[in-house]
């Protein structure tokens, strides 16, 4: 452990911009003199909208001064905005909640509605079963048929109901396949073209590994999975599928065969992008507990973009992630209530992690010659409890030092759990980057718990008494009952399922672990083709300029519903 | 806190660390150290920023006294002498502080750790912006003293504040009070932090005086927080950072059974 020199802040920017006009060093300030909420203009806009609904329907609503604290508004402190981290786009909070934001909608939309189904064993029962040519003629053709049935439409029945095409403009189906030759027959419109879409070098990797096997990467409407559950996805694919197969081959409806390609689409050939949850949870697949870490740092797409930035890679998972596991996966599936956003978005405002994290990658480099703008697993430290033990606690006293030396950087990060979420995700990206172990990684994220806590003799809520104080005994040694290395761990690892500002964090870690390394993918390659797809509504190469848009209103979300209510 | 049996079966060491910050708290901790006594509040006083009953009114019960009720035949009740608050029937009910990070004298841990030593009967709860600690009710009262009258707290930079406490991590007001929404003490024109309303934010029919604030000096040489901001910086006490190093890497090795091989 050796301070390092790094003369810029990536977050005095933010600070200048949240606090203007005072020094952001300064460790005092006025309070009791902001006039409250009125110092907001987005809660002004609540108030507004609030008078309108209750005129309508004469139910009182939001009434920030009687309801809050008997008669003391929010805004006694100054009310900040927030900068999304790597965007210089400055947001208000509320405008970071899930409910306010459709691109944050549209991030976990588009996840719950896909699967991927293997296309290989449908044309085995086809040619071996059935004796039918499968050509890329024939394929091009159930493409065809497929994305018209797909988004709800009929194509073997007569007198069937089926689905807007406006309401339904965000389904479709593309294949994705490590043949390059097959790929080029194929219909462009159709094809996840693997070499161009990712680095020649990560195409390669990707196309050995999925070989000559076709999958078709399916996204059913946003609408559907909205209304029903991250289950329906399978259903509702596999139902398409089936009927296009006896569409497109002329296939007799009742025939045996047809049990074949429904068992293939529903259990044999499909991808779940997050698996069942025990019954007590009470969820489907494809749904955000279910989700390993190594899967979804697959589904950010930052590493294709940004191949030589594995710490921006890494940032844009903790972005994706705490929005997703923190503020909709704990924050509303399992708690309720609006207050987990306060927590995610620390994680991806105001640069805050990111200057810490690159600090990290000063301190790699400089000390074990770490050349991470140039991913490889050549240089990767070996992941001792020595070397650990050195890259987190270096990281962690050094954002310690950060928080100290910038009393508006504590203030912006008011919170303990904050901090600590932010300080831990530092230790544990610079440690899975550096020694591309994704343990090594967690392992980062405790010690700097543990110094945390003894440093400020403080850490975060009560929770934090549980997952991170024990977490030293879960990660870098493998035991029989906590077994899991990183990749497979998810929402639902037993002691990850509960506290807020943690799961986003290691999804990044994990992912971090390979980003260094320069690996195409991080558990599953087929996820990280599927999701490489530009005519995805969201774009998961960017989630955190995405969350931005849809922060100040200039995300365009799927779901229609004008074409379908009274004009307004 | 002179309940607390001293003849214990190992030699309490109360935590690593050379620097004044590391004494510091191994002196809260240790009771056999005497707390000084920085100010004086009265036990009317203390009830009123307490909040839970009227001053002179009878402590309200949670079953009858253990006296006239019948007993189990257990062993543990024959070891465990009860506090005056069990033996009375007290409901359990709570302090709560708010600790600046700018050199408060204690910090929500270093509370707990330093109740566990120096009290019985507890239940501390332990958060980054507040800690809470629940007992009965005249037991609470009596710890309460201790907590408000000794070192441990400052008026301007500890707060007791049941809700809404938001305010550790935020700069100070001008006047060197830390933030408070509620403004439950308020710093006169005399120097005086007064109390005008108690923990939970409802106003006080008199205001409760805690003394003057302690001035900067007196808070650096006894603040139990790291700080590398004009303080005791973490890195510097090399020895603190390493044990908490230690503790790391036998728990990553062995679980919680450590045994250096």
């Amino acid at each position: 452990m050796a301070k390092i020199e790094r003369t810029q802040k990536l977050f005095l920017k933010s600070l200048k911009e949240k606090f203007q006009g005072q020094d952001v060093q300064s460790e005092t300030t006025e309070f009791y003199k902001f006039n409250g909420y009125h110092q907001s203009p987005r809660k002004e806009e609540f108030v507004k909208a609030s008078r309108a609904v209750e005129m309508d329907r004469g139910i009182s609503m939001y009434d920030p001064v009687r309801c809050h604290l008997g008669g003391i508004p929010l805004g006694q402190r100054q009310l900040m905005t927030y900068e999304v981290s790597g965007t210089g786009v400055f947001v208000e909070g509320d405008d970071l909640h899930f409910v306010n934001n459709s691109a944050m909608q549209q991030f976990w939309d588009d996840i719950r509605r896909t699967v991927i189904v293997n296309m290989d064993l449908a044309h085995q029962t086809l040619q071996k079963r059935l004796g039918k040519e499968v050509t890329p003629e024939t394929i091009n053709e159930y493409l065809h048929v497929l994305n018209h049935a797909m988004p709800g439409a009929a194509v073997v029945q007569e007198h069937m109901v089926e689905t807007h095409p406006g309401l339904v403009d965000d389904c479709y189906v593309k294949v994705f396949t490590g043949d390059q030759e097959l790929a080029d027959d194929l219909e462009p419109q159709f094809v996840l073209d693997v070499e161009k879409l990712f680095p020649a070098k990560q195409a390669e990797a990707l196309s050995a590994a999925v070989g000559k096997s076709l999958w078709q990467a399916i996204h059913i409407p946003t609408t559907v999975s909205r209304t029903c559950d991250g289950g329906t996805t399978s259903r509702w694919s596999a139902m398409q599928i089936g009927m296009s197969f006896i569409g497109a081959y002329r296939m007799c409806a009742g025939e045996a065969a047809v049990a074949d390609l429904s068992y293939a689409a529903k259990h044999a050939g499909v991808i779940q992008m997050a698996s069942h949850l025990p019954a007590r949870r009470a969820r489907g697949p494809n749904e955000p507990g279910g989700l390993g870490f190594g899967l979804f740092s697959d589904i950010i797409q930052a590493n294709r973009k940004y191949p030589n930035d594995p710490a921006k890679a890494s940032l844009e998972v903790v972005g994706a992630g705490t929005m997703l596991f923190d503020q909709i996966w704990l924050g509303s599936y399992m708690s309720g209530g609006v207050g987990f956003t306060q927590y995610a978005t620390a994680a991806y405002t105001d640069n805050i992690l990111d200057e810490y994290t690159y600090y990290g990658m000063d301190y790699i480099k400089d000390k074990y010659k770490v050349d991470w703008r140039n991913p490889s697993p050549d240089d990767k430290v070996k992941p001792t409890y020595d070397v650990v033990n050195d890259m987190a606690t270096e990281v962690a006293i050094n954002a310690m030092e950060q928080y100290e030396q910038f009393p508006t950087l504590m203030e912006d990060h008011f919170g303990g759990s904050q901090r600590a979420g932010v300080i831990a995700a530092a230790c544990g990206l610079t440690c899975s980057i550096g020694t591309g172990n994704s343990n090594a990684g967690l392992n980062g994220w405790y010690l700097s718990m543990l110094l945390h806590k003894d440093g400020w003799s403080r850490l975060g809520f009560f929770g934090y008494d549980l997952q991170d104080q024990c977490g030293s005994a879960n990660s870098l040694s493998i035991r029989g009952d906590e077994g899991a290395i990183g990749e497979v761990r998810g929402p639902n690892y037993p002691n990850y399922a509960m506290n807020v500002g943690h799961q986003g964090e290691y999804a990044a870690i994990v992912g971090g672990a390979h980003y260094g390394r320069g690996d195409a993918w991080c558990f599953d390659p087929r996820v990280a083709i599927c999701f490489a797809d530009p005519a995805l509504k969201f774009d998961f190469a960017e989630p955190r300029r995405e969350f931005a848009k849809g922060a100040i209103r200039e995300f365009m979300p799927a779901g229609e519903r004008s074409l379908i209510i009274p004009a307004r | 806190m002179n309940e607390v049996k001293r003849n214990m079966a190992y030699k309490p060491q109360f935590g690593p660390g050379t620097s004044n910050v590391a004494a510091n708290r191994r002196k809260q901790m240790d009771p056999n150290q005497k707390l000084e006594k920085m100010r004086d509040v009265t036990d009317e006083d203390i009830v009123l920023i307490l909040g839970h009953r009227a001053p002179g009114a009878a402590y309200p019960t949670s079953h009858p006294p253990l006296a006239e009720q019948q007993e189990p035949d257990c062993p543990i009740r024959k070891i465990v002498t009860p506090t005056e608050g069990a033996k009375a029937g007290d409901r359990v009910r709570y302090i709560q502080f708010t600790d600046s990070m700018f050199f408060a004298p204690c910090h929500p841990y270093q509370r707990s750790y330093t109740e566990c030593y120096r009290f019985r009967g507890i239940d501390p709860g332990t958060l980054s912006g507040r800690q809470i600690v629940e007992c009965r009710e005249r037991d609470l009262e009596k710890y309460s003293k201790e907590l408000i009258e000794t070192e441990l707290l400052d008026p301007a930079r500890t707060g007791i504040r049941g809700a809404t406490v938001h305010g550790h991590s935020l700069r100070l007001a001008e006047n060197g009070m830390m933030f408070d929404m509620l403004q439950r003490s308020v710093l006169g024109e005399d120097g005086i932090v007064r109390y005008v309303k108690n923990q939970i934010g409802e106003p006080l029919d008199r205001a409760v005086a805690v003394g003057k604030p302690l001035d900067e000096k007196w808070l650096k040489a006894h603040t139990t927080i790291f700080h590398s901001l004009g303080g005791t910086a973490y890195r510097d006490d090399k020895e603190y950072v390493e044990y908490v190093q230690r503790i790391h890497t036998l728990r990553t090795k062995y679980g919680f059974l450590p045994k250096e091989a």
